[in-house]
């Protein structure tokens, strides 16, 4: 296991590189970003489709990134949660038309957010409100710095930290609640 | 990154980081398929790069346009008449001199005008040939027009006068028709003034009467004449050159005497010397207006004169207009008063002639004011002297030199451009301000609906 603290390597290589290939930023990122967005979503399918929808946006705005304000995984993350909030927008309007209960039931079955999940972790997970699984994603699965991290999210940089505290203690609650 | 965020929850994390998640192989090819190749340099700068980039670029462009207007359109084909008349002095060449009038030997028809005619010639002759009309002793072919003044009124009693040139100065040196006096005849022209201030310019010719004057210096001993017979508001300007600064002073105190002495007054006095012996005076004087010829030929003889202009303005039509609208009132109210007298009126009548009274007694007191002021303004002439040092007149110039005017108008031309630019930005601030205001409004809106809408489980 890595140390929790450490350096990524992912990150390491998606630092800016002035000539560096598209494609590459893609293989490098792919992951991580659709990660994050089932995360966000709690919807694997859902997070093909974000996720194929960011790497559009950034196809479409490669030009304009500049990496000396950001790595790429943060100028993605931010495209992705950009998507993200307007897919979470259509979905209450969707869900205000139709029931979901139907589908819901159906995914509990089956792990969401990463395969050889625990039930209770995927349970506890599910129950988190989408903007505590972001944060988390954002610095646990992908390990984005703090200021990467807010900077994603839109907020400081002491309500990211503030919000990864209250996320991770109500997961651990969850965790214990499921398990009970 | 921080470790304190994780402390307490490590079993967690670590269970968290060892789940497995990767994008489907589908996904990989949906998205490469759009990938593009490498980019570009230029088009990979930000927003924020490329407004950087802007200002040195339009800064630079703006000093450009400035340094090649300065280059360019550099002044030395263009001095201002001051420089001008500078440069004359300097050379000993002949200016072309501002036209004068010719009044009274023109009425009598005894001599020819003198009149000279500047690159801005007023206006050609209105009034009709009078039956003294005398040759032109002198007068002088004009660049564009003729000049001179003219003295008229209304209802034959005019002695109208011109001198100079014809419309278009085709009067040459010897004056074929230099003027053509008019003398009274009942010929109707307007009363007009004629403004006949030119600026001197370098290698113009100079009349045969100045050229006796020599040395280019301008001696109007013999040249001007205003009228005294009627009310006529006349101004003169002067420019005397006098050799120091010893002289300056002698000679602005000596300009407060002669006025004085011809029964006017100094209305202002300024007076600037510099430290290097240049120095400048410039006087606002006033004569009687009979006294205002021998005034500025004094004046004119405190130093090398320079420049000169003189403009009158017949005073006489507006004097009868309101001698005529006041005796009118003074009727009106003697038939006002008469009326409120005669007890015949209704109310409301009575109030109406009431109103008309007030009405006429208040233009009766404008009127005989405006008329006191005409009169006050015919009696008395206007001079403005300006007496200066030679030295500052001829160094002036070459103190700068070339260089130092490309410099100045190098400047002059940024400080324009300074100015455009500030007065764009503050026609553009409202508009940029409610557009920073919408903006951050609707910012702050859309992240409160997101912080909400990613709260909801």
């Amino acid at each position: 296991m890595k140390p929790v603290n450490a350096m990524p390597a992912a990150i390491a290589a998606s630092r800016p590189g002035r000539s560096q290939p598209f494609a590459d930023v893609v293989a490098e990122n792919l992951d991580a970003v659709y990660r994050y967005l089932v995360y966000l979503t709690g919807d694997r399918v859902a997070a093909e489709d974000l996720a194929a929808e960011t790497f559009e946006k950034a196809y479409r705005g490669w030009r304009k990134f500049d990496p000396h304000r950001g790595a790429p995984r943060t100028w993605l993350c931010r495209i992705a949660h950009s998507v993200a909030v307007d897919w979470f927008r259509a979905e209450a309007r969707r869900q205000r038309r139709e029931d979901n209960y139907v589908r819901d039931t159906e995914m509990l079955g089956e792990s969401v957010f990463a395969d050889g999940f625990s039930p209770e972790l995927d349970q506890a997970l599910r129950r988190l409100t989408p903007a505590e699984r972001e944060v988390v994603a954002l610095r646990v699965l992908l390990e984005l710095d703090g200021p990467s991290a807010a900077r994603v999210l839109g907020i400081s940089q002491t309500a990211c930290s503030t919000r990864l505290s209250r996320a991770l203690k109500r997961l651990e609650e969850e965790v214990g609640d499921v398990r009970v | 990154m921080s470790a304190f965020e994780f402390e307490g929850h490590e079993a967690l994390v670590a269970q968290l980081r060892a789940g497995t998640l990767a994008a489907p192989g589908h996904l990989h090819r949906r998205v490469l398929a759009g990938a593009p190749a490498k980019r570009r340099r230029l088009a990979a700068m930000s927003a924020r790069r490329r407004l950087v980039l802007a200002v040195p670029v339009a800064a630079s462009l703006a000093i450009g346009a400035a340094v090649i207007n300065g280059v360019f359109l550099s002044p030395s084909s263009s001095p201002t008449p001051f420089n001008a008349a500078s440069r004359v002095v300097r050379n000993g060449g002949y200016p072309k001199l501002p036209s004068l009038s010719h009044g009274p030997k023109a009425v009598n028809g005894a001599n020819g005008a003198t009149g000279m005619q500047g690159p801005t010639g007023a206006e050609g002759p209105t009034g009709p040939a009078g039956p003294t009309g005398a040759k032109g002793a002198t007068g002088l072919q004009g660049a564009t027009g003729a000049s001179g003044l003219k003295y008229s009124s209304r209802g034959g009693s005019a002695t109208g006068a011109q001198s100079g040139g014809g419309p278009e100065g085709a009067v040459g040196k010897t004056g074929a028709t230099g003027a053509t006096p008019v003398h009274g005849a009942g010929a109707p022209a307007s009363p007009d003034k004629a403004v006949t201030l030119a600026p001197l310019q370098a290698g113009a010719d100079l009349p045969q009467t100045l050229d006796r004057a020599g040395a280019g210096i301008f001696n109007p001993s013999n040249s001007l004449v205003i009228p005294t017979g009627r009310l006529v508001h006349a101004e003169a300007n002067l420019v005397v050159s006098v050799p120091d600064h010893d002289a300056l002073t002698q000679a602005t105190n000596k300009a407060t005497q002669i006025v004085t002495a011809l029964g006017g007054y100094s209305q202002s006095v300024q007076y600037a010397a510099s430290h290097k012996g240049y120095g400048r005076s410039f006087l606002d004087l006033r004569v009687p207006l009979g006294k205002a010829e021998v005034a500025i030929q004094k004046l004119g003889q405190l130093g090398d004169l320079t420049a000169q202009s003189v403009s009158t303005q017949d005073l006489e039509q507006q004097f009868h207009q309101q001698t005529n609208q006041i005796d009118q009132l003074r009727r009106a109210i003697t038939i006002y008063k008469q009326a409120l007298q005669s007890g015949t009126l209704t109310g409301s009548q009575r109030v109406e002639v009431q109103i008309r009274l007030a009405n006429a007694v208040d233009e009766l007191k404008g009127t005989t004011k405006s008329r006191s002021q005409t009169v006050s303004s015919g009696r008395t002439a206007q001079i403005r002297l300006t007496l200066q040092t030679a030295g500052h007149a001829a160094v002036g110039p070459q103190k700068t030199g070339r260089l130092g005017q490309m410099l100045h108008n190098v400047g002059a031309f940024l400080a324009i451009e300074g100015i455009i630019v500030i007065y764009a930005l503050i026609a553009a601030l409202p508009i940029l301000l409610l557009i920073a205001l919408i903006w951050w409004f609707t910012r702050g809106r859309r992240q409160r609906d997101e912080k909400r809408l990613l709260a909801s489980t």
